[in-house]
């Protein structure tokens, strides 16, 4: 079975050969299992450890495309920029982080509609046509499922406007949301139109969305329903129109918004972060006859580099998961570098031998 | 008539009704808001402590409780925090003459290597509308700045942050250098990787997964 077969079996619930396997790794993972000596220099993850699926991330959804960014501040650690969004950022040098969020020209309807929402049109300059060409190529000459991958809308309204300002934005200019969400949606949608017409369905979709954090999400179900709803499903069914799969990441405990997302139509749901409080079995048990899973492998077992530790979160969670055929292995995040490269390739392993049907 | 404006107040605190020209809530919309409310407690008279107490930290802990059972969201504890510090701007003058007294002092941050700052940002809107004064240091602090806080609020409790698993190494650090540098020193710590247990094992004195679990800490009982 090739991993584009089992991938898109896995993603509708049909009998395959094993779970599926991917993985998302912190920039300083790669680096230093590389000086250890684990990985070539300039290796492929995927290739090294037989990844199911790889990826292109082609679109550029910055407001400004003309924009360079402006840096305002620099230290040995941190910069600070304003990026086309007009959002000013601080982003750590020395190691992965997501930036701060430290001001935004964009703090309501008016400021959305002077400075983003006229540059916000189709332009062939946001499509990375190459990038997608070349992924497309690597994964096709090892019968790897492809994906295009990007954000949707709740993640590209929060570059612009600040989570507060967007969360307050739903309760005091709820209109102002919904064009954002719409602005957003249709402007994926014809980057897709173009980029596929021209380069090629990929195998399937991956969307990128944080909307929980510790213990809850962001907003309620039926805030889910009113503002982001109408995004996803425009975006979701116009892959689904495609014969495309749809995967969705979500960081943080989302578990009440899956109905929603149900609606709008994902096939498979991941990351599942437990300690979020993310529960895989639970999921599993709630909606697993209808959807597929990805992740929810708690990575701090994976940072005690205890094998027995790994073996046992393995263990009490594959064979109950793997049982719809749904299910691919992946930690509940990304690999930092506290992972030893021997307990990653152990996870890897030990999770594929109690995958096998 | 007096315990009526306080309920008044707490409400709009609660709903986040900031001030007469804001369109939220609906229902409220063209009333008076949290600031209108509090600039005529004062005006009769009111004492600023009751107006603080009876009012708007009523409304931000039945706020911060909703919150906390799961009942409203983020876009609601936002809004309340908004109302909450209209409220606190009048009061502002009251506190600098000292009619109005602030619980306690809490310094909060985000630690070194770390930029996240939503979390920290609930909690500070929820604590300060609890009463405390709150000195946010921001994100990316040292723990040798953390210490500077706390020697310069004599008595302050001292809030951590962090969302990376590879900054939690320095909130263990942050622990230590305060308790060492100030015997006695209370600290909280909370983030999306942490655990009662990782609170325990780097000597922190309490961990909270949500605001009103610091509050819960900030206003135990002292044994």
């Amino acid at each position: 079975m090739t991993s584009i077969e089992r991938i898109h079996n896995i993603l509708r619930r049909r009998p395959v050969d094993r779970i599926g396997l991917y993985e998302h790794f912190w920039g300083d993972t790669q680096k230093k299992w590389t000086d250890e000596g684990h990985l070539e220099e300039g290796e492929a993850l995927d290739d090294h450890f037989g990844f199911d699926l790889c990826g292109s991330w082609p679109f550029n959804m910055v407001g400004k495309l003309d924009f360079e960014p402006e840096t305002i501040e620099e230290t040995d650690e941190t910069i600070l920029q304003r990026d086309g969004n007009g959002a000013v950022l601080r982003r750590h040098k020395l190691h992965d982080a997501t930036p701060e969020h430290v001001d935004f020209l964009v703090k309501d309807g008016a400021g959305w509609y002077e400075h983003i929402r006229p540059f916000l049109t189709f332009d062939r300059r946001r499509i990375n046509f190459e990038a997608y060409r070349d992924a497309k190529k690597h994964a096709a000459e090892r019968q790897r499922f492809f994906h295009w991958g990007g954000v949707n809308v709740f993640e590209l309204m929060h570059p612009v406007c600040g989570h507060e300002y967007m969360l307050t934005g739903m309760l005091t200019d709820p209109d102002w949301v919904k064009d954002m969400v719409d602005a957003y949606a249709t402007l994926t949608v014809e980057l897709m139109e173009t980029l596929f017409a021209e380069e090629g369905l990929p195998d399937g979709a991956w969307f990128y969305e944080d909307m929980g954090f510790k213990e809850r999400p962001f907003m309620s179900l039926d805030m889910y329903r009113e503002f982001i709803l109408p995004g996803h499903r425009k975006t979701i069914q116009y892959c689904k129109g495609r014969g495309l799969p749809v995967i969705m990441h979500s960081c943080g405990y989302v578990e009440p918004l899956v109905p929603g997302m149900l609606e709008a139509g994902i096939d498979c749901l991941q990351v599942i972060e437990v300690k979020a409080g993310m529960d895989l079995l639970q999921l599993y048990k709630d909606y697993g006859d209808r959807l597929s899973f990805m992740g929810g492998m708690d990575v701090r077992k994976l940072y005690t580099n205890d094998q027995a530790q790994i073996e046992e979160e393995l263990a009490s969670k594959i064979p109950v998961v793997m049982q719809n055929h749904g299910y691919a292995l992946h930690s509940d995040h990304s690999i930092p570098d506290q992972v030893e490269y021997d307990s990653y390739k152990f996870f890897v392993e030990r999770g594929l031998e109690l995958g096998t049907y | 008539m007096s315990e009526e404006l306080y309920e008044q107040i707490a409400v709009c605190v609660e709903r986040g009704k900031v001030n007469a020209t804001s369109p939220y809530p609906p229902d409220l919309k063209g009333q008076d808001g949290a600031d209108e409310l509090v600039r005529q407690a004062l005006d009769q008279g009111l004492p600023a402590d009751d107006v603080l107490g009876k009012g708007l930290v009523v409304g931000m802990t039945r706020i911060g409780q909703k919150f906390s059972e799961n009942k409203v969201f983020v876009p609601d504890l936002l809004m309340a925090a908004k109302a909450m510090t209209a409220g606190m701007d009048q009061l502002e003058p009251y506190f600098e003459s000292g009619e109005a007294h602030h619980k306690g002092v809490f310094i909060i941050g985000t630690v070194q290597g770390d930029l996240h700052d939503i979390g920290k940002n609930l909690v500070r809107m929820v604590v300060e509308g609890n009463g405390w004064k709150v000195v946010d240091l921001g994100v990316d602090i040292s723990a040798e700045k953390f210490l500077e806080a706390v020697k310069e609020n004599a008595g302050a409790v001292v809030g951590l942050s962090a969302l990376l698993t590879t900054t939690m190494v320095n909130m263990e650090k942050t622990v230590s250098l305060v308790k060492e540098g100030v015997p006695g020193a209370k600290v909280i710590v909370g983030g999306a990787p942490l655990t009662q247990e990782f609170a325990d094992k780097i000597g922190a004195d309490g961990y909270s997964p949500d605001p009103q679990g610091a509050i819960g800490f900030l206003e135990a009982p002292v044994a």
